[in-house]
């Protein structure tokens, strides 16, 4: 059985899922054994794509649901979750 | 937003030939000039390598997305250039860049970016559009793939 997790988090930083924070994230999602895919509304990316991140157009106030399935699953949900959460390392 | 609608046909060069990273941007920065000439392009440039310094613009697949925030601009100016080599460019999947969707953003455009980063991703994410234009022998014929992919 495949270990799945999955959590909502709120888009905080004032430029949203914008191209530096899109990478971070990408960059994030490959260094875990898992399938990493991003919800939002009626669209989904692989946490790995940035264009398919970029895709999501998640500004300041979305909500996006993350999915991770595999080894380290819950290991990645919890990363990507702060990553969100602290705004990507942004300041505002 | 249509790509052929945000990069006109005198901002799309195909089969150009730099060699680096701080060559491509300055000719970038040189563009963008002629563009909007009431620019400084030292600024542009500024703009372009300091948003490289926070981490570089390679998105992956040999694709890079240069940009840089002009105070005062209108509107966003696009770019397009297709190198004849890919380039080191510090991208995250490790792999060289060849392709260059470059951006001029007006300060404090926030969610507007964001819109014409997707309108740029959603061309891009395609194989069979990546390679027409890095097949394309000239300006003319580059942005004729942007037109037809438009439609």
């Amino acid at each position: 059985m495949r270990d799945t997790w999955q959590d909502t988090f709120l888009i905080r930083n004032k430029l949203g899922l914008h191209a530096r924070a899109a990478t971070i994230l990408a960059q994030l999602s490959t260094q875990f054994d898992a399938d990493i895919v991003l919800y939002q509304g009626d669209k989904s990316a692989p946490g790995d794509s940035v264009l398919a991140l970029l895709l999501l157009e998640s500004s300041q106030g979305k909500t996006v649901r993350v999915e991770c399935t595999g080894p380290d699953a819950k290991g990645a949900l919890h990363a990507i979750g702060n990553l969100i959460e602290d705004k990507f390392h942004e300041a505002e | 937003m249509k790509l052929s609608a945000l990069i006109s046909e005198d901002c799309s060069k195909a089969a150009v030939l730099f060699n680096s990273k701080k060559r491509i941007l300055q000719y970038i920065s040189e563009l963008a000039h002629q563009k909007i000439p009431d620019t400084n392009q030292h600024d542009i440039l500024d703009a372009l390598l300091n948003r490289e310094k926070l981490g570089s613009t390679g998105i992956g697949k040999g694709i890079a997305i240069p940009h840089g925030r002009l105070v005062g601009l209108e509107k966003v100016l696009a770019i397009i250039l297709v190198n004849q080599q890919a380039i080191p460019f510090d991208a995250y999947d490790d792999r060289d860049v060849d392709v260059f969707v470059a951006l001029i953003v007006p300060d404090g455009e926030n969610k507007q970016h964001l819109e014409t980063l997707a309108s740029i991703a959603d061309k891009l994410k395609s194989k069979v559009f990546c390679k027409r234009i890095r097949q394309a022998k000239n300006d003319k014929e580059l942005y004729q793939v942007l037109v037809e992919f438009d439609n």
